[in-house]
């Protein structure tokens, strides 16, 4: 035993040393910080303001369309006040942030989207009462000291003039022809928006409430936000008039037309009048994922470590030396236990990089951190975390540990890594449905086979899987994980010292049924 | 307690069809150094393996220090492979020290121990720098260093002067004749006779898997005819003629023939030649006649095989 510690310690101090080590303990934070950042960086900054072109030879219309793109901006403008006003605003003295037990299902968009239907008129009223600058003006001294100058949105949708040149008496393909150059990006707009591209061409037609089609020009289809908000438009207002023309009350309808029922969900496992599914809840649900993706790139990771190592003492002839020392099982058991120090240190040293970024954007104090942390711990996740990366990892790092032996290079470890690796993919295929139905079928399945055990039965945690399920498991990973070393332990212990050509699967037969 | 630090009787390693060991049997007196010679291939590594039961043998049995395998004394054994490796990224004294203390020692007796020796083998530089960072010869140096480091009773040294300069190769010789003089029991292998002439007790030669010699060095010495060296301006048949002369090859020296080499019976002398040769009219441009190497006695014994592998 003394001897496996000290090849463990080894173990653990050599690689501890390795770059390798550092970028791992580092990639994953930086990973999430950038998968938390670019996607709003690119929100604001990637699409750039759309510019269009509207005809509109009914001339009826093209004030609706302009009310609905100015609507949608001071919408915009409203949402990033919001968010602004969260984030650099003082809370009023004994004012709490909102409790996650209570925030809704659906979080702050929910929430946001939910006051929207409740309060159709809020874009008018916003407008009325003065707009942004107003908005501004109250919220002086209100600001912390650091707080940033507000910066308004840009655009999403900007309508220009037509050209000098195009005569707006133009119609159909005669007209897009004309504004063709524009819109293939070959010729830029002049006026306000000098330098720009054209983004589309909207035509409506004299005889729109009749027979005739708008027409929409555009080189990139791809993007069908202009087209879907010019549509929802014009369909208003078409209904609109065919109120007044059948003699309804078009203020009537409208306010019929925004009439909603409210809908709650409910979870009939809490405590009455704590029913309502509340963003915690979600995040309970959803936070093993989290988890699972965790426990698989470190068990991955680690146990490539062990892989490679073992190649290196191998190919160096390090091997013999220690041989000579200690017996093969000291020297497994060593590696073993060594580099699940190295990999226990990777997720502890990952739990508080998350749990440091969580509170470095968690804004306001640690208050929402905390919420967040009772959620996350709150509910057995991270014992149930421990318990399965070092059952999946004794599991996992023993296969690896014994390709390593019969492999001299790391390309010859390849052939076998293939296979592996396709074996492994499952659980990441299936990280994201399991919630869906944690104790369904596929997951139940799943769970049972030993391999995958340690990753379903992470994804099931949240979801109180049945005690069958959860014991049973466990046992026959445990019972996996002895007889897998036991398998490994004799496979190493040949292999270890051979040279050339890795066995023939028959040859490993032969080992593990060879007493010696 | 035996006289002996190991004994093997019989030892005897298969792969398959293949017999890399035969029917070894050797013992080596405590407190002596014993050259294991052999040509390449011949069986030497194998054989030193199964000593330390790293490989097992196909049958055999051996005593090693009042043992019947080395796992139970290993502490007091060390242990250096032909194929020499450290890991790159450690130092040389955490090299040496992590060794040491695998073989028992305590940590920081081992971090002492691994210092005197960097030290004492002109090292002292170098302690804190990693292996990578080294030259060959002296990460080799410091491999040598950590296989006794621990003060080992029995030490086996597998091919320990390849791959080292002149130079380094006689600190090498200095390193096994301190052990010794310590009380150590040396076992190494070699190929370069020279080492083995100068510092061996005995010798055991080892050919396609078996043992075709074990004694002393004037004892391997004696297995050879005397050989004389001359050159005259004579044919082959002519020296033929004189007495006591069984054969006479051309003399070869860098690839070019420089007079005859003359073989003569046992109870021949030496010195009687040369009276021959003057009483013959023979004219002689040089004579030589000196003991033979052990280098000599090694091509001599094992020339033939050396030259051709084989599959036994």
């Amino acid at each position: 035993m003394r001897n496996a510690l000290l090849v463990a310690s080894r173990e653990y101090v050599d690689n501890a040393r390795t770059k390798g080590f550092w970028i791992g303990i580092l990639v994953l934070p930086i990973i999430l910080v950038i998968s938390v950042q670019v996607p709003r960086f690119l929100e604001k900054n990637a699409t750039p303001t759309r510019n269009y072109i509207l005809v509109d030879h009914s001339k009826n219309l093209e004030s609706v369309v302009q009310k609905t793109m100015d609507d949608a901006y001071q919408l915009q403008v409203i949402e990033e006040l919001a968010t602004y006003a969260s984030e650099h605003m003082m809370l009023p003295q004994g004012t709490n942030m909102p409790d996650l037990e209570s925030v809704p299902a659906g979080g702050i968009a929910g929430m946001l989207q939910e006051f929207m239907n409740a309060n159709p008129e809020v874009v008018e009223q916003f407008i009325a009462a003065g707009g942004l600058s107003t908005a501004l003006n109250a919220m002086e001294g209100l600001l912390k000291e650091d707080a940033p100058e507000f910066e308004a949105p840009r655009r999403k949708f900007q309508q220009v003039s037509l050209p000098s040149g195009v005569a707006s008496t133009l119609q159909g393909r005669e007209l897009a022809d004309a504004l063709t150059p524009w819109l293939k990006g070959d010729r830029t707009l002049d006026g306000e928006r000098a330098g720009e591209d054209l983004f589309a061409l909207i035509e409506i037609p004299a005889d729109v409430l009749g027979e005739g089609k708008v027409q929409y020009w555009a080189v990139n289809l791809a993007d069908s936000d202009l087209r879907k908000k010019v549509e929802r438009s014009l369909n208003q207002e078409v209904r609109r008039l065919e109120y007044e023309k059948r003699g309804m009350d078009s203020g009537a309808v409208r306010e019929v037309e925004r009439a909603s029922i409210g809908l709650t969900s409910l979870d009939p496992r809490k405590e009455a009048g704590e029913e309502e599914v509340s963003l915690a809840d979600e995040i309970r649900q959803y936070a093993p994922i989290g988890f699972v993706y965790f426990l698989w790139i470190a068990i991955m990771q680690v146990a490539s470590m062990l892989l490679n190592n073992t190649i290196e003492e191998k190919s160096n002839r390090i091997i013999e030396v220690l041989l000579s020392s200690v017996t093969a099982w000291e020297l497994m058991a060593g590696k073993l236990l060594g580099i699940a120090g190295i990999g226990l240190t990777l997720v502890t040293a990952w739990i508080l990089s998350m749990l440091g970024i969580l509170w470095y954007f968690g804004g306001q104090g640690t208050e929402i951190t905390t919420q967040l942390l009772d959620v996350v711990l709150g509910h057995g996740l991270l014992p149930a975390f421990a318990v399965y990366f070092v059952l999946g990892y004794f599991l996992y790092a023993s296969i690896f540990l014994a390709i390593g032996s019969i492999c001299n290079t790391l390309k010859e470890s390849q052939n076998f890594m293939g296979p592996i690796m396709m074996i492994m993919m499952v659980p990441l295929l299936t990280m994201m449905f399991i919630p869906k139905d944690p104790n369904g079928t596929l997951a139940t399945f799943l769970s049972w086979v030993p391999i995958y055990t340690p990753f379903v039965m992470m994804n099931r945690a949240a979801a109180d899987p049945p005690l069958r399920d959860l014991i049973g498991t466990t046992v026959l990973l445990i019972v996996t994980n002895i007889g897998m070393l036991w398998l490994c332990g004799r496979i190493f212990r040949t292999g270890i010292l051979r040279t050339g050509q890795p066995p023939k699967f028959r040859e490993l037969f032969r080992w593990l049924r060879s007493s010696a | 307690m035996s006289d002996f630090a190991l004994e093997l009787h019989g030892l005897t390693k298969r792969y398959g069809e293949f017999t890399a060991v035969q029917d070894f049997s050797l013992a080596v007196p405590k407190g002596s150094i014993y050259g294991f010679l052999g040509p390449n291939g011949a069986g030497k590594t194998t054989t030193l393996r199964m000593v330390l039961d790293i490989v097992e043998p196909s049958s055999g049995s051996m005593t090693i220090l009042g043992a019947p395998s080395a796992l139970h004394v290993r502490e007091k054994i060390g242990y250096l492979p032909e194929e020499k490796g450290l890991y790159k990224k450690m130092k040389a004294w955490g090299t040496i020290a992590y060794f040491a203390s695998l073989k028992g020692m305590s940590r920081k007796a081992a971090k002492a121990r691994a210092y005197e020796l960097l030290e004492r083998y002109g090292l002292a530089d170098f302690a804190d720098s990693r292996i990578e960072a080294l030259s060959k010869g002296m990460s080799q140096k410091v491999q040598v260093l950590a296989s006794i480091a621990h003060s080992p009773e029995f030490v086996i040294l597998d091919e320990p002067f390849s791959g080292l300069d002149p130079v380094n190769q006689q600190v090498m010789e200095e390193v096994i004749r301190d052990m010794a003089s310590e009380g150590a029991t040396i076992l190494f292998s070699t190929h370069v006779m020279a080492h083995a002439e100068r510092i061996c007790d005995r010798i055991v030669l080892l050919a396609q898997g078996k043992k075709i010699f074990d004694g002393t060095i004037a004892e391997a010495k004696e297995t050879m005819p005397t050989r004389v060296v001359l050159d005259a301006d004579v044919d082959a048949s002519a020296l033929q003629k004189l007495p006591g002369v069984i054969a006479v090859e051309p003399h070869v020296v860098d690839g070019l023939e420089r007079g005859w080499e003359i073989l003569l019976s046992e109870d021949a002398e030496p010195e009687r030649l040369l009276q021959e040769c003057f009483s013959s009219g023979i004219a002689l441009r040089a004579y030589d006649h000196r003991p033979p190497t052990l280098h000599d006695v090694f091509v001599h014994l094992v020339g033939d095989d050396a030259r051709e592998a084989k599959k036994r």
